[in-house]
């Protein structure tokens, strides 16, 4: 068997959600990798511009369902700055606390889902069975398990009682004692260190070049992280954080940085809880947002999240942009899955933490062999679809 | 008479109908060790906690659309499931469960039924390679090519391993080596390294974690399997339990002392013994993680081939010095 | 930390002994905490007609109807609105809950969504 094209995708077990790469492979070694995104678009950016600044907060906040309340944050606070609002210190805290609470409900998720890509079903089902007590703790502060809907122009939208303060704090106890067993396990059990010790190396230097973003950089030795470099919700000036980083740059990295963040997260919930300040939660927004533009970044689960919103002074956006942390990360992906393994590309894959909700947004496409770009309105688009498909001899 | 036993130990006991209903039970076992490992519940519905699950899947599988790929060997595609499948059931009827005689050789029990077991169970394997290579898909070939490569790692440990008990006991006959450990149980003690490289070689043999390399899912979908459907992956998915059922018997045939006593007695230590090797292989597929194929190569020539041979030493040693 | 073989077997064998994780659903369900985000339920008797809910809805699951509007002899006219809501369509965010001045409209605990018929989803409070 000489070289042949593996296609993973758009299909595949391995992965989550669709998204279509092609390698190529000889015998069990990949030579080069190809990637195609765009499977998950819908439209979120166009539907932003006909739906008022209310109702957008929902639909930013279905761009991923893991994600969820890290863009409702961004896009919540970029929309404050823009109407000059400052939200009241508990709602900053509140706000804090669902995002780091939304980061322990992602980690142990993702420790699960690297468990599961090497065949380690065990890992996977006891890491989501521990899930389910941040989940319940979530469904009680918020009503829902993902898509929690607590943000909004001016603060948070529910407040927390003090039964609710004693329950998170019990189940954040239960959380710290069960997490380090993981730890321990990516550490020392062997077939799970063969699976993910020297895979997937990414060095500093292609990092910093590739501009690879949240653990994954921090996977590296990078220092970077928004938390820290452009604070948001409260950090920095009145809620303490370390930065957590490992100079490893391969899986096993990445494993123990989220399991070290998982660890830092407990310790900024238990700051927030116990010295939550009392006083309002919101203040009141106006429904028009004056004219201006506005970059707003947070620390996401999977790295720096960014929204651009621009406004006219009506009731909808003029333009919304998405750019998230899993678009970032895909060029030290192709990076590397080359010279690595057959076996290693779900894990490989899997540790950045590929996110193709958040990815898929407007792209422009450039033909290469004319060197030239085509910008199609609604109609030559739609057009467009129904000559290709007839061509093919499918009817529509 | 002598005929109608015969008929009896063909189809029904240890042969076709005993080994399909006992690999759904042993595979319903298997299922829910696993779940209670992780903390689940595994079947819980078809039938009494379960217990018909694996039939049911069976059942559902063979009521399937059966797809053949256009470009694939039409004849070796629909061929090879059911040769496998014919290999593994005969393989069961060399156990030695009842209908033998200790000092008299028969058709089912003769010198050199060791060798003719694990050659009849090394067939599967071949069978997957070929169903890999006919399906002409490109996951079912790389499926297919490291089953092979699988099969250079464990097949030489486990021949090694199967030869100890048999040097110990002095005979090539399955049913002599089970006596003679019938006589010295002590004597089993001694054969415990080969024992465990015997338990290894097995899980790679049956593909389960962490050897379940060729079809692997999250690689590539289901490795010689994936164009598989409806009535043949029904035989495959049969012939995975069976072999696991047969490869149990044989290794407590060898290594803990067979199923002495006749029919009945035979059939209660056959159940207990193959489930102490099932609930050893349930325990080892929860807590691993699936290595890939140049660590399990690496592994298997570094450290089972030599400990088989240390336990082939071994034994040699106290053939020598014992009385 | 040093390679352990078989580090995680003493804590699977543990498991032996343990009670299951699952609920077997839908034998017995889990309960919902309070503040849970069900179905939006609507009393029509507080309901203004200010279509402020039918605004904010994100997915257009909310349509609110005049059903009759009555003068009495000291020339006040009330007025009476029925909500029509299309169950498939909601996001469950609670907005209409929040935006309604009169507090009409409250979620409920609900959680099990299904139906047969699309028709069956489509609710109207009179």
């Amino acid at each position: 068997m000489g070289t042949f094209i593996l296609p993973v995708g758009p299909q595949h077990p391995a992965l989550k959600e669709p998204t279509s790469f092609r390698f190529l492979v000889d015998g069990e070694t990949v030579v080069d990798a190809d990637l195609r995104l765009g499977y998950n678009h819908r439209g979120i950016e166009k539907g932003a511009e006909s739906r008022t600044y209310i109702q957008n907060l929902y639909l930013l906040e279905r761009v991923c369902g893991i994600c969820s309340n890290a863009h409702m944050t961004c896009f919540a606070q970029g929309v404050e700055k823009l109407m000059g609002l400052e939200p009241p210190k508990r709602g900053l805290f509140i706000r804090c606390l669902m995002g780091e609470l939304e980061r322990v409900h992602s980690h142990l998720l993702w420790l699960g889902v690297a468990g599961h890509e090497v065949g380690f079903d065990t890992f996977f089902m006891y890491t989501w069975r521990d899930r389910e007590i941040v989940q319940d703790m979530l469904e009680m502060i918020s009503g829902n398990r993902v898509n929690y809907g607590m943000q909004t122009f001016g603060g948070v939208r529910r407040d927390l009682d003090e039964m609710q303060i004693k329950k998170l704090l019990e189940g954040i106890a239960a959380l710290k004692a069960r997490t380090p067993y993981y730890l321990n396990l990516g550490a020392s059990e062997p077939t799970l260190v063969a699976r993910i010790a020297g895979v997937g190396k990414l060095p500093l230097e292609k990092a910093v070049e590739l501009n690879a973003v949240g653990p994954t950089a921090r996977a590296s030795g990078w220092k970077s992280d928004v938390r820290q470099d452009d604070p948001y919700a409260g950090f920095g000036e009145f809620i303490p954080f370390n930065i957590v980083t490992d100079n490893g740059g391969d899986v096993l990295a990445r494993v123990v940085v989220r399991a070290k963040e998982l660890m830092e997260t407990y310790n900024i919930c238990e700051y927030i809880l116990k010295n939550l300040p009392a006083g309002e939660i919101r203040v009141k927004a106006p429904r028009k947002v004056p004219e201006g533009e506005v970059v707003s970044r947070v620390e996401a689960q999977r790295g720096e999240d960014v929204h651009y919103v621009r406004s006219n002074g009506t009731d909808k956006p003029d333009r919304v942009k998405v750019r998230a942390p899993t678009l970032a990360n895909w060029p030290s992906t192709l990076y590397m899955l080359r010279g690595g393994y057959v076996a290693d590309i779900p894990i490989v894959m899997a540790a950045i933490d590929p996110c193709l909700s958040c990815t898929d947004r407007m792209a422009i496409i450039t033909d290469v062999k004319r060197g030239s770009e085509q910008v199609m309105d609604w109609e030559t688009l739609r057009q467009h679809g129904i000559e290709f498909y007839r061509k093919r001899g499918i009817k529509l | 008479m002598d005929i109608l036993k015969v008929f009896l130990y063909i189809l029904v006991y240890p042969g076709l109908l005993f080994l399909f209903v006992y690999s759904t039970f042993v595979e319903w076992v298997d299922r829910k060790l696993y779940a209670k490992f992780q903390n689940r519940m595994g079947p819980m519905h078809t039938g009494s906690h379960g217990l018909l699950q694996p039939i049911a899947d069976f059942v559902k599988l063979m009521a399937k659309e059966d797809i053949v790929p256009e470009s694939a060997d039409k004849g070796l595609f629909n061929a090879v499931p059911v040769f496998a499948l014919a290999a593994v059931l005969t393989s069961g009827l060399l156990l030695p469960v009842w209908h033998f005689t200790q000092g008299i050789e028969s058709a089912t029990s003769f010198q050199g039924d060791i060798i003719v077991m694990a050659y009849l169970l090394a067939l599967p394997t071949f069978a997957y390679f070929l169903a890999g290579w006919t399906s002409t898909s490109m996951y079912a070939a790389i499926g297919g090519v490291r089953v092979l490569t699988l099969l250079f790692a464990y097949e030489v440990p486990m021949f090694l391993a199967i030869l100890s008990p048999a040097v110990m006991a002095g005979s090539w006959r399955l049913a002599d080596i089970a006596a003679y450990f019938q006589a010295h149980p002590l004597h089993m003690l001694f054969n415990l390294i080969g024992f465990g490289v015997g338990v290894i070689a097995l899980q790679a043999k049956l593909e389960r974690v962490p050897f379940d390399i060729p079809h692997a899912e999250t690689e590539v979908v289901g490795g010689a399997f994936t164009e598989y459907s409806g009535r043949k992956l029904a035989m495959f998915r049969l012939l995975a339990d069976v072999q696991m059922v047969v490869g149990a018997g044989f290794l407590s045939a060898l290594f803990l002392g067979g199923f002495p006593g006749g029919l009945i007695p035979g059939f209660i230590w056959f159940v207990i013994k193959t489930l102490v090797i099932v609930f050893i292989l349930s325990a080892m597929r929860a807590v691993t993680a699936r290595i890939r194929i140049d660590q399990m190569v690496a592994f298997s020539w570094q450290y089972l081939a030599p400990l088989a041979l240390l336990q082939l030493v071994i034994v040699i040693f106290i053939k020598g010095y014992m009385p | 930390m040093s390679l352990k073989l078989g580090a995680m077997l003493p804590e699977v064998m543990k498991h032996l002994f343990k009670k299951v994780a699952t609920i077997p659903y839908p034998f017995q369900k889990l309960s919902v905490p309070k503040g849970f985000r069900g179905h939006p339920v609507m009393d029509p008797k507080l309901c203004i007609g200010c279509q402020m809910c039918v605004k904010d809805c994100p997915s257009e699951a909310l349509e609110i109807h005049k059903e009759s509007e009555t003068t009495d002899d000291q020339g006040k006219v009330s007025k009476k609105f029925s909500m029509t809501f299309y169950l498939d369509r909601c996001s469950h965010c609670a907005q209409c809950e929040e935006i309604c001045p009169k507090k009409a409209i409250h979620l409920n605990s609900e959680f099990e969504d299904g139906a047969f018929d699309r028709g069956a989803l489509k609710i109207i409070y009179k």
